[in-house]
């Protein structure tokens, strides 16, 4: 298994330096059994899932909570276990111990199955992301175009807690959700075309190799383009607004709808929901980077005799970068929430059809035509 | 249009200003909180104004002021059971209960630390905790200074009935002993008092042998002698009590007419000097505390002290 | 919809363009009722708001009150004068001294009391203190409300300088008991004095970040801006005071218009919005105007700071009467608290050492009452930014 970077000589002609993506990690394991049990092809999907639970737990739960105490100047969590690092295991033990209690005149199918779609949903898309060039769970050739589409049987999920819990205030929120979730894939959509297109693929990989090259940071499409930077800024936003986060967090807005869409729940139906967030978030940070900051491509150039693009190319290496860009976003998906007051529904929407959207037409237009004629 | 373009200018700006300034919170998160008090450090606000300002409670505490007004504490041994706190009190969450000390025990009953005589045995004094809002009214009429408020803040109890603090001398046994004998000594009154109207017909001079051992007591109240009432009915009780409760008032009211700071009468005068040092630069704080509050903190460590002792179980020492 | 439609223009609001909402005219809705509160993050307490709503347009906003009632005023009739005072104190627990000072005064023309001068100048700083704890805790719960979260411990952090300095005062941080009759409880503290100069120092930068964290955040504003505009006649109309006031553009503070204690010789501004940043009497408005005031108090602070007599012996009890048994007679006393007038109407028959009655007029309870005026017609959000502009105690709401 080649773990370290070398130059793959049938790159793309764009890159001086390409790595090529040759998902040798997923190969590995979909040929590897025990005793006929392909125990190698559960594993792929079970690699993203454990991701996601650690991830959830350390980035998400426990790097909110120290991102928002250290903004506030507070300590955060500290008592249980070092820096407080224990901290969300003993929440996740506190939820799991927990009653499953389903209201009384709560829809029950519904109620149960809310939770469990909007966390498949979120889930699904982990399926295209490329935590590497050797590893990502299906390398279709519409993969984002899939990543897309899949998250918006979220917005179903929402739905149905927010119904199935038979409560004014979930339905608000649900409600609102919904109307939110739909309405900001179109900027959304617009702005990853925009990627889309600079790559010339739907393909995560291809879209990644596309913005290998020798000089790092400098071939990321971000730097590709004079719009570039614009649609993923609309796409950061939209992106914020479809995993419901603040300022767009309308549908569970605290201060108006208690909890929103899950309110009514607790326990584990509740963690779901609240993985399925953070899952959220990770999967679209992971997707702004791919699309416009080059994916597991190191933003390191390589600057004569000191190689250190080609250092730190490589399938780990890769997990590496990808990991830290998408920690990053979330990281600042957290700084923004802490920063901002929350929209009204109809400022929501302004935002979204009056700004967000024309905005991401131009630059669609404007792209395609550096596409086309400049690039 | 320009409109438009000038909201989402604004809109932008204030946003990337807002998200500086929580950055800049963020980026500070390095540095701590500085161990201060606002009393005595004249740093106090330069120190706080950066970083993290979380104070871990139960590990550490911002110190309360020396006459902060938390849990009542009483210091039974110096109470002459006047009851003018629980008088005072708006929710009545002090109780109170007396009875005369005959005259014979009065060595035992012994002085209050100002010089004042005590006349009644304390058989109960509760404060129901739970019950009291902390408003300190009850400690402003104190002739004794007996009764004050701690900075003991910290004192959750599980069971309600904890709440509820035990100040008194006595030891149930004891109580039932100097009851008795209170009995015995009222009885031997009245047999004395159904023989005396024959001997000598009654006169307003004439009094039982506590009430001349009263007027003794008060001998600097002679104005307020005469109000003893006469008639020597045991009933009278609560006439009774008045007088030397009057002449502790009295003497507290010379005391306080003597000297403002100096307040020698008063027996706990020495600790409260010693615990008032930091005053001393300043002339304000000795004049600003009339000797009923200078006394009051120098009551207040051993109150302190005291009142974790009483408090049985209670673990958190925090102050 | 035809009813929304005809409750629209009645709102008052369309110059604030709060029609804006009414959408469809053809499909055939219902409404429904929606319970906000009593156990609601955005009500401050225990209020029950029923709204009638269609969609999320709220057609009908009925407040319901009374889960947080204590009987005050029954309470005080039993009560000696000077044990009405921690009472007082727990109507609006986020103004303790401001009410404090208003229930004194009362008690104080009642038996025509000379105050010492270093008093009055003590009393104004520690009342000045609160109004800017109590402003803190307005503005910061509205940015909650708003669903910023940040500035409120920013704002919380500060506000925990004024509970320590107050609690060095008088050792109670929140519930003080402090006013007396003719006097205060504490005589001030060695430093005290230098310390409070030095927190005035201290504060106001931190406000300055505030305003540009919170108030000149254009989300903020979106939000704020507009919302609920209350016209002056209809404040007017319906006794609003305070901050609610002062927001529709009318320049009303008591302490200016009914000067007690020694605030005429102080020089500050009854703060009223200028319209630029704001439509006046709208949500952001009065928010502005408790912005604006803890400016003013600062500087009320500074100036009492300078002037305040310098008295060694000083004995705030010296005034204090041993036995308040005032002559038979009623008085009316009332102060400008931060949330609005708040005045005791006390009763003497001369006989005893209690108030045979005593009725406080609550500044949040007048000004709640013009939510339904203010809720109609605009969204659940609006609601609540409309609520949270109100600024009400609930523990003063229901006494």
């Amino acid at each position: 298994m080649r773990l370290f970077a070398t130059i793959a000589p049938d790159a793309l002609a764009a890159s001086a330096a390409p790595v090529a993506a040759d998902n040798a990690w997923v190969k590995a394991l979909e040929s590897f059994e025990v005793a006929g049990v392909p125990v190698g092809v559960w594993a792929i999907p079970a690699i993203p899932l454990v991701f996601i639970a650690v991830y959830a737990l350390y980035v998400g739960v426990y790097g909110e909570r120290k991102v928002s105490a250290f903004i506030q100047d507070r300590i955060g969590p500290n008592e249980t276990g070092k820096w407080g690092l224990l901290q969300t295991i003993a929440d996740i033990l506190k939820l799991i111990q927990k009653e499953d209690v389903v209201p009384a005149a709560a829809d029950k199918p519904l109620f149960v199955l809310g939770p469990l779609i909007v966390f498949v949903g979120a889930f699904a898309a982990f399926a295209v992301l490329p935590f590497s060039s050797a590893f990502i769970g299906a390398d279709l050739n519409v993969g984002v175009f899939y990543a897309v589409s899949i998250v918006s049987v979220e917005a179903v999920g929402i739905l149905m807690c927010g119904w199935g819990s038979n409560n004014k205030w979930s339905l608000f929120g649900a409600v609102r959700s919904v109307a939110q979730v739909v309405s900001y894939e179109i900027p959304a959509s617009i702005s990853i075309l925009v990627g889309v297109m600079m790559a010339g693929s739907l393909s995560m990989q291809k879209i990644v190799m596309s913005q290998s090259g020798e000089y790092g940071i400098l071939h990321y499409a971000v730097f590709q383009s004079p719009v570039a930077w614009l649609a993923m800024i609309i796409y950061f936003i939209s992106a914020l607004a479809e995993c419901n986060r603040a300022p767009f967090d309308i549908p569970e807005a605290e201060s108006e709808l208690v909890s929103g869409y899950f309110t009514e729940y607790g326990g584990m139906k509740f963690a779901m929901i609240f993985l399925a967030e953070y899952a959220s978030m990770f999967m679209t940070s992971v997707i702004l980077s791919v699309l416009f900051l080059g994916g597991w491509n190191s933003p390191l150039p390589n600057i004569g005799p000191v190689a250190l693009n080609d250092w730190t190319n490589g399938p780990v290496w890769g997990a590496f970068w990808i990991m830290l860009k998408g920690f990053f976003f979330v990281i600042v998906m957290m700084w923004v929430r802490w920063t901002l007051p929350r929209f009204r529904v109809d400022q929501l929407m302004y935002l979204c059809w009056k700004v967000l959207t024309p905005f991401a037409l131009l630059t669609f237009a404007f792209a395609a035509v550096w596409e086309l004629y400049v690039r | 249009m320009s409109e438009y373009f000038d909201s989402i200018k604004k809109g932008v700006s204030s946003v990337v200003g807002g998200m500086s300034i929580t950055l800049k919170h963020l980026a500070n998160a390095t540095r701590w909180r500085e161990e201060t008090t606002i009393m005595d450090d004249d740093n106090y606000f330069n120190k706080l104004n950066e970083g993290l300002v979380t104070i871990q409670y139960p590990s550490e505490a911002i110190p309360t002021p020396e006459f902060a007004r938390y849990r009542l504490h009483n210091d039974a041994n110096d109470c002459i059971a006047c009851n003018q706190c629980a008088n005072a009190c708006p929710v009545n969450c002090i109780t109170i209960e007396s009875f005369k000390a005959t005259p014979d025990d009065m060595e035992e009953l012994g002085t209050t630390s100002d010089g004042s005589k005590k006349k009644l045995w304390l058989s109960r004094f509760d404060i129901d905790m739970a019950k009291c809002m902390y408003c300190g009214l009850c400690t402003y009429p104190c002739p004794t200074e007996c009764l004050t408020m701690t900075p003991v803040h910290d004192f959750a109890e599980v069971d309600r009935a904890n709440f509820i603090y035990h100040f008194s001398v006595l030891t149930k046994e004891k109580e039932a002993e100097k009851r008795a004998k209170l009995a015995k000594y009222e009885e031997e009154e009245k047999a004395k008092k159904a023989a005396a109207p024959k001997a000598a017909p009654a006169t307003g001079a004439r009094v039982s042998p506590l009430m001349a051992k009263k007027a003794a007591a008060s001998a600097d109240a002679t104005a307020e002698a005469p109000k003893a009432e006469p008639a020597p009915a045991p009933e009278a009780q609560p006439a009774k009590k008045l007088p030397p409760m009057m002449a502790a008032k009295l003497a507290a009211k010379k005391a306080a007419a003597e000297g403002g700071a100096t307040q020698t009468p008063e027996a706990k005068a020495e600790p409260a000097q010693s615990e008032t040092p930091k005053a001393e630069g300043d002339a304000q704080p000795a004049k600003k505390l009339p000797p009923m509050m200078a006394a009051k903190l120098a009551a207040k460590k051993a109150a302190e002290e005291a009142a974790k002792k009483q408090a049985e179980g209670d673990g958190q020492s925090t102050t | 919809m035809a009813e929304t439609l005809e409750y629209a223009p009645k709102t008052r609001l369309s110059q604030a363009g709060a029609d804006r909402y009414i959408v469809e005219k053809e499909i055939e809705t219902e409404y429904m009722t929606l319970n906000m509160g009593p156990q609601h993050p955005a009500t401050h307490g225990v209020l029950r708001v029923e709204l009638v709503t269609d969609g999320e347009v709220v057609v009908k906003a009925t407040p319901y009150m009374g889960y947080l009632h204590r009987c005050f005023e029954k309470h005080a009739e039993a009560l000696d004068y000077q044990q009405v005072i921690p009472y007082t104190d727990r109507m609006d627990y986020l103004s303790a001294m401001c009410t404090e000072h208003a229930y004194v005064m009362a008690i104080e023309k009642l038996l025509n009391i000379e105050v010492p001068r270093r008093i009055e100048f003590m009393r104004v700083i520690v009342v000045e203190l609160q109004r800017i704890a109590s402003h803190q805790v307005a503005i910061a719960t509205y940015g909650l409300d708003i669903g910023a979260f940040t500035p409120f411990l920013h704002i919380m952090r500060d506000r925990e300088h004024i509970l320590t300095l107050l609690e060095w005062l008088c050792g109670a941080r929140m519930l003080y008991n402090y006013i007396w009759v003719g006097g205060v409880s504490h005589n001030f503290p060695p430093k005290f004095k230098q310390r409070v100069a030095e927190f005035v120092k201290y504060y106001r930068p931190k406000v300055d970040e505030m305003m540009a964290l919170l108030t000149e955040n254009k989300l903020f504003i979106e939000r704020t801006r507009g919302v609920g505009v209350l016209p002056a006649d209809v404040a007017i109309n319906y006794g609003c005071s305070g901050p609610m006031l002062r927001g529709s553009g009318v320049k009303w503070d008591l302490r200016k218009n009914d000067p007690y204690s020694i605030y005429p010789e102080l020089e500050f501004d009854a703060v009223v919005p200028d319209g630029k940043l704001s439509i006046i009497g709208d949500s952001l408005s009065r928010h502005l105007v408790r912005c604006y005031e803890i400016y003013e108090s600062l500087k009320i602070i500074e100036q009492c700071i300078d002037k305040m007599p310098e008295d060694p012996n000083f004995d705030p009890h010296a005034a204090v009467p041993k036995r308040i048994k005032p002559p038979a007679g009623e008085v009316y006393a009332r102060g400008e608290n931060p949330r609005g007038e708040v005045g005791f109407y006390v009763i003497s028959d001369g006989k005893g050492t209690k108030p045979f009655r005593c009725k406080a007029r609550s500044g949040c309870f007048v000004n709640l009452s013009v939510l339904p005026e203010l809720a109609k017609g605009n969204l659940i959000s609006d609601v609540v930014a409309i609520l949270g502009s109100v600024d009400i105690v609930l523990g003063e709401v229901d006494r």
